[in-house]
């Protein structure tokens, strides 16, 4: 079953998709996302994509005040149905993202291919250049951080933190966490950190381990994919 | 002057929050400082017991929250300080029943009239520990030298973090230097190396430290001589007073010499 509630980050800020189906709660249940990562989107400037679900202007401003309780701002709001996108500008909202493959009315331009899922179809795009996230910081245990783009971490990821991006990964740092470069599909993805000593490594689909030995002084590493298996190498350039 | 808000805090449970915060406490108070401690724990307080306060509780920190008595009346005197106050948490009562705004009211009442306010959180990261942190001038994480603490403890480093209260400060707590020698338990610096951020304290295991905490006399109030954790906690609250204190040399060499000198004083 496709995850009813998925959060990701984008240009703008952090895209969050609802299920189409209009039965499940959906607010009991974004209450419950926004609760686990509070201190993760704290700020952020949110984008909503409904799908085919109509929503009317009373529960447009439930869902603005939701993430006001947050300390979030609603922005923008994808939705299919003509109306809800009507109701949606009239209360000041966007209706597309910057750069999205659609149109004003939001129906043209083959929509569904411009956000790649999590895997399958638009897998082997490379992600969009120029777009990568900076932290000047340690990422430590407990965060995750989700990004469309390469990441580059000025800082530690220490164990229990995970770093993942559809592009590649720099850790100007130690790497102890998990870290998943490529999240999307794309093999040729590479992870580089100053001390590679991960939790779990992944590139695309495929999962390492770091090797159990006694390491001694660390040296910069690249991860790749090579014969289809997670290789670490010395750094080269 | 204004007191400083010093929250103790660590993730995980049974590391030594709330000793770490009795003897604290005590230690500044005997460095002549106005003290007040706070147990945030509500539900399930302890600060009492460790501060051999319990028998005199009458009001607590909900009462005062709730506006059944004044700040004053909750704040019980340890007599054996001269000024050294203990607001007990409520035992029936959850932490829902107070916020974090609430906490923020009462220290800024008792900030004028202190030095030192501090702060004993409960274990986690959810509401008993925003109470907690929410007050906080600085934080003071408590953890042990083992990998799960730790993990927590970078946890909460993250979280406070967020919530814009610095990195804090460390204290590591029941460190066995014979351990620690042998390879056996994480070092000063292999725990530095993960958390990096400021060391306040390294307070080394010590029996006397559950004694202490049974009898409800926080071991720095014990004779000054011998007890090593006692001389560790006093040294924090030296630093925190901004003293530059060495830390205490806990790997004991056991050296030709220091082996010849047992052995002699072993025989007279």
């Amino acid at each position: 079953m496709a995850r009813q509630i998925d959060i990701k980050g984008i240009r703008d800020g952090l895209l969050i998709r609802v299920s189409d189906n209009p039965e499940f709660p959906v607010y009991e249940r974004l209450r419950r996302e926004l609760d686990q990562k509070r201190e993760f989107l704290q700020g952020g400037r949110i984008a909503v994509e409904i799908g085919r679900r109509p929503m009317n202007s009373e529960q447009l401003t439930g869902l603005q005040e939701i993430f006001g309780e947050y300390d979030l701002t609603l922005w923008a709001l994808i939705a299919d149905d003509g109306e809800t996108r009507e109701t949606a500008r009239t209360l000041g909202l966007a209706t597309r993202l910057s750069g999205s493959a659609t149109d004003l009315d939001g129906n043209a331009l083959g929509k569904r291919e411009a956000q790649p899922a999590n895997g399958d179809a638009a897998a082997n795009r490379p992600p969009p250049p120029a777009n990568a996230l900076l932290l000047r910081e340690t990422v430590r245990s407990g965060r995750s951080v989700w990004h469309e783009g390469h990441v580059v971490v000025l800082g530690d990821v220490n164990p229990g933190a995970e770093v993942i991006a559809t592009g590649n990964v720099v850790v100007w740092g130690r790497l102890r966490g998990l870290v998943h470069a490529g999240a999307g599909g794309d093999a040729a993805a590479v992870i580089c950190a100053l001390d590679l000593n991960p939790t779990q490594l992944r590139i695309a689909d495929q999962i390492a381990v770091a090797p159990n030995d006694g390491r001694g002084a660390p040296i910069p590493e690249q991860a790749t994919i090579r014969d289809g298996r997670i290789v670490a190498e010395p750094w080269r350039h | 002057m204004s007191a400083q808000v010093l929250t103790v805090t660590s993730g995980k449970g049974g590391v030594g929050k709330t000793t770490v915060t009795a003897n604290l406490a005590s230690a500044l108070a005997m460095l002549g400082k106005r003290v007040t401690a706070i147990d945030g724990d509500i539900g399930l307080r302890n600060l009492d017991v460790v501060m051999g306060l319990e028998n005199r509780i009458v009001y607590d920190l909900v009462d005062v929250v709730e506006g059944r008595c004044r700040l004053r009346q909750a704040m019980i005197k340890d007599k054996r300080q001269a000024e050294l106050y203990l607001i007990p948490a409520a035992q029936t009562r959850d932490k829902t029943a107070v916020s974090p705004s609430d906490m923020v009211l009462i220290c800024d009442q008792l900030r004028e009239e202190m030095d030192y306010i501090v702060i004993d959180s409960p274990a986690g990261i959810e509401r008993g520990f925003r109470n907690a942190v929410a007050p906080a001038d600085k934080v003071l994480i408590v953890t042990n030298p083992e990998v799960s603490a730790v993990r927590d403890a970078d946890r909460i480093i993250g979280l406070i973090e967020a919530e814009e209260k610095g990195p804090g400060q460390l204290i590591l707590n029941r460190v066995k230097p014979a351990m620690v020698s042998r390879g056996d338990m994480l070092s000063v610096e292999d725990v530095l190396d993960i958390l990096a951020v400021e060391l306040l304290g390294v307070i080394p295991e010590d029996e006397r430290i559950l004694v202490a905490s049974n009898q409800g006399l926080p071991l720095v109030m014990h004779g000054v001589n011998g007890a090593s954790a006692g001389e560790a906690f006093r040294n924090v609250a030296r630093r925190l007073e901004g003293e530059d204190v060495p830390f205490l040399e806990l790997v004991q060499k056991q050296t030709f010499m220091s082996r010849l000198k047992s052995f002699m004083g072993g025989n007279s």
